[in-house]
């Protein structure tokens, strides 16, 4: 079930609303976990043991951890933990691998890759290593912990929610008008995101793939659609997931702060999924001694993160190499201060630019499929600059590419303050919003249905 | 802060309680299909997924107001998002066209094979003469900016060696389209139904022989749902004169007689089927006021039902074949082929997407 859905939109969420705010509040944790469970099962009936057995194992080890000290424990859960991560996203790509270098033909595994194994595992690593050392105290009720791991609205899309970031309101959280308000105006805001702009990227990226009359042209149109696909695809979903948790009396860390305003990639990944970046920098990159470590060793430890971050994202070579590019402009960034000092506009194209040629690595299916796409790009696959077919495509997204360009910056979220501000500001910000749910509405009644890109992480 | 979350609580838990309590429609009468009804519930189903696709379909389409929500979208679409196309129906002159591109080469070699096999099995002493109908994209796409298949790539592969290809762009214009359906407007044939007869070397339809007659039903074309834009249905007629009043029709699968006419199919989903009925797989015109005792085959698709009765003025039959709904090697069975006249008539449409010509 996916947030930009019918079934979800009207059935789920209005049942869970209804039930959890009528349940008493020691009850509240229950009912989250439950209807979570529910909402995991809807997709993945099959896998919901494995969620409950993770569920079961960090849950122990947290106690163990906490009552003993013992980092045999911390050990445990983590090989347990990356284990299963390895075993279900990475084992048919690494028997690929030896297969492919030795000439073996080992059989695949072919295991369904479970919804969001990705963000939970790492949100329950990040909890037995901060009981570890001591940041928090272990979770003692079965339910709380449970509710944490599986809470539905960053369960399968993230955020990265730390442990330590809802400790408290796991136990006691207040539940005010003002915040219900505020978590269904970023919800809303971020389905809009979802259905209004991403999803019709998605249908332009579609069509390109379709097309049988490409052109250099279309290919920087596919590259420039993709770039802001997968920005307000991701991005609405941790609105709609710090909204809802906001709704609930949750309050989740902001995950993108206007990514591509960035005028170096290293500013860029401080503004892209930042609870995936600062949990690689936490539990990866510092304990590894981060640059306070001899040069070559800190060359190490930035491409392990990088190389790790890569492979966070997928089981396959491109994602690798995603990783490994960012790493090197990363290392050159670090090598060339003077970048920063170049003009303005010319840091922006060339974080733009950069960002650009590394989603086509990114959404590419093969290394092959990426090499050939480049190659496409710059003039050098035999395709004509410019088609009719091209043309047509540019003239029907011209409004949405412009929407989405501006919908990258700050400017709708000053001009939504400016408007809020005035005298009539609460009335048109209603209007608007309600809006924004009748119309997206209207695009899901019609079945432009599209999953969630960073559902396969 | 309080009060907007309460109305848009409201709104928002209105159209909730509706999606949870509203009965559930059988039919969608403007997209012309059958809607999902409430899957099955039981463990197998769950455990396999097939409940949870099934609810997915089912609450999409029984949401409340889906009409309603689905003009929403497209109105959003094109006027706000500015789009060329909604669903792959654009909006040109006031009308509603479906996107037809590119040109699905494939199809149209299955379809000149069926045609070919057709040639070498009956046809082979027949005069044979073939038209391709260009669909309304043909018309207004050019003019709109509009994507459109490669005509003159289809026209051209079209040219059949055994038959004598009309070209019929020349005598249609977009007017002679409906507006909110694919198909081409009876009353306004007379150019195209006497260039077919002269190609066939017949008496074609004289204007003053017919008189027209509006149906007073709205006609609420096919791309009238699919759009989902704000348009006027269209008004319908039909051409009546004596000679089509004495003429039957026999329904080789219901083995009925019926009008040229079914006023029965006034009050259904598509009155485009008061012609000729609608889809047939087989069917015999017999015209006891026929000027000659010549006999006509015409293998074709739904847009000869409209026109076939303006060739009628020399034929004593006209047999329609439409092969999506009989398999050729069966036709012998029904058909006796003695070197009658043929006419293939197609529109791009078909031939574009052939796979169910058999």
């Amino acid at each position: 079930m996916v947030f930009s859905s019918i079934p979800f939109l009207y059935y789920f969420l209005p049942a869970v609303m209804l039930v959890y705010f009528a349940a008493p509040g020691k009850l509240k944790n229950g009912v989250l976990l439950l209807f979570s469970l529910l909402f995991y099962g809807w997709s993945e009936p099959r896998l919901l043991a494995l969620m409950v057995a993770t569920i079961l194992l960090f849950y122990l080890c947290g106690l163990a951890i906490g009552k003993t000290r013992r980092r045999s424990f911390l050990v445990l859960g983590t090989v347990l933990g990356v284990g299963l991560l390895a075993v279900f996203k990475y084992a048919d790509f690494f028997i690929g691998s030896v297969n492919a270098a030795t000439g073996l033909s080992l059989p695949m595994l072919r295991l369904a890759l479970p919804v969001g194994i990705s963000f939970y595992t790492f949100q329950c690593l990040s909890y037995i290593v901060d009981v570890y050392r001591g940041s928090v105290p272990p979770q003692k009720n079965l339910v709380s912990f449970g509710a944490y791991v599986a809470l539905f609205p960053q369960l399968i899309a993230g955020p990265i929610v730390r442990y330590a970031h809802v400790a408290r309101e796991l136990e006691s959280r207040c539940h005010t008008w003002e915040d219900a308000a505020q978590g269904a105006r970023r919800f809303l805001v971020g389905l809009g995101k979802k259905v209004l702009l991403a999803d019709n990227f998605a249908l332009l990226i579609r069509l390109f793939r379709e097309s049988g009359e490409k052109s250099v042209l279309f290919y920087w149109m596919y590259a420039a659609a993709f770039t802001l696909n997968i920005y307000f695809d991701f991005s609405g979903y941790s609105d709609m997931a710090i909204g809802l948790g906001r709704i609930f009396g949750f309050h989740f860390e902001e995950n993108f702060n206007y990514p591509y305003l960035s005028r170096s990639v290293t500013e860029f990944w401080r503004r892209w999924h930042m609870s995936l970046g600062s949990w690689f920098r936490d539990y990866v990159y510092i304990p590894l001694g981060g640059n306070r470590v001899s040069r070559p060793r800190w060359f190490l430890n930035i491409l392990t993160v990088w190389l790790l971050t890569g492979l966070w994202h997928g089981a396959a070579w491109n994602f690798v190499l995603w990783g490994l590019l960012f790493a090197a402009l990363l290392l050159l960034e670090k090598a060339l201060p003077g970048i920063q000092k170049l003009p303005r506009w010319l840091c922006h194209g060339y974080v733009l630019l950069v960002i650009a040629m590394s989603f086509v690595l990114f959404n590419a299916d093969s290394l092959s499929q990426a090499s050939s796409d480049y190659r496409a790009l710059f003039g050098f696959g035999g395709l004509p600059v410019v088609t009719k077919v091209t043309l047509y495509y540019l003239r029907s997204y011209a409004v949405l590419f412009l929407l989405g360009i501006l919908g990258a910056t700050p400017l709708p979220r000053r001009i939504g303050a400016r408007i809020a501000a005035s005298r009539a500001g609460t009335v048109l910000t209603g209007l608007f919003l309600a809006a924004v749910l009748l119309v997206c509405t209207a695009y899901m009644v019609d079945g432009s249905f599209s999953p969630f890109l960073y559902f396969r992480f | 802060m309080k009060k907007m979350l309460l109305c848009l609580g409201s709104l928002w838990a209105l159209l909730a309680l509706a999606a949870w309590f509203l009965p559930a429609r059988a039919v969608d009468d403007a997209e012309r299909r059958p809607l999902a009804q409430h899957p099955k519930t039981s463990l197998q189903t769950v455990l396999d997924g097939s409940f949870q696709s099934g609810f997915e379909d089912y609450a999409q389409d029984q949401f409340p107001l889906r009409q309603t929500f689905r003009q929403l979208k497209a109105v959003f679409h094109t006027y706000v998002l500015n789009q060329k196309d909604n669903n792959g129906i654009y909006m040109a002159d006031g009308f509603a066209v479906a996107q037809e591109y590119p040109l699905k080469e494939a199809s149209l070699e299955h379809a000149l094979s069926r045609l070919e096999y057709l040639h070498k099995k009956y046809l082979q002493d027949s005069r044979v003469v073939m038209a391709v109908i260009p669909d309304k994209n043909y018309y207004l796409a050019p003019e709109s900016g509009q994507l459109s298949l490669d005509y003159d790539a289809l026209f051209e592969k079209c040219r059949l060696p055994w038959a004598e290809n009309l070209d019929l762009t020349g005598t249609l214009t977009a007017e002679d389209f409906y507006r909110t359906d694919t198909h081409w407007r009876q009353e306004r044939l007379f150019p195209a139904a006497n260039a077919i007869c002269q190609a066939l070397g017949v008496t074609g339809p004289d204007p003053a022989d017919y008189t027209v007659e509006a149906l007073a039903r709205p006609f609420y074309g096919v791309y009238y749902g699919q759009a989902a834009l704000p348009m006027e249905p269209d008004t319908m007629y039909l051409l009546r004169s004596d000679l089509l009043s004495q003429c039957t029709v026999y329904d080789y699968e219901s083995g009925q007689l019926l009008p040229i006419y079914n006023e029965r199919k006034l009050t259904a989903k598509d009155l485009y089927e008061v012609y000729l009925s609608g889809p047939r797989s087989l069917l015999t015109i017999t015209n006891p006021g026929a000027a000659t005792d010549r006999e006509l085959i015409l293998f074709r698709d739904s847009f000869a039902s409209a026109i076939t009765p303006l060739l009628l003025t020399d034929y004593r039959t006209v047999t329609l074949v439409d092969i999506r709904y009989i398999q050729t090697d069966m036709l012998s069975r029904f058909l006796d082929f003695h070197g009658q006249n043929v006419l293939i008539l197609y529109s791009a449409l078909v031939l574009n997407n052939s796979t169910t010509m058999k």
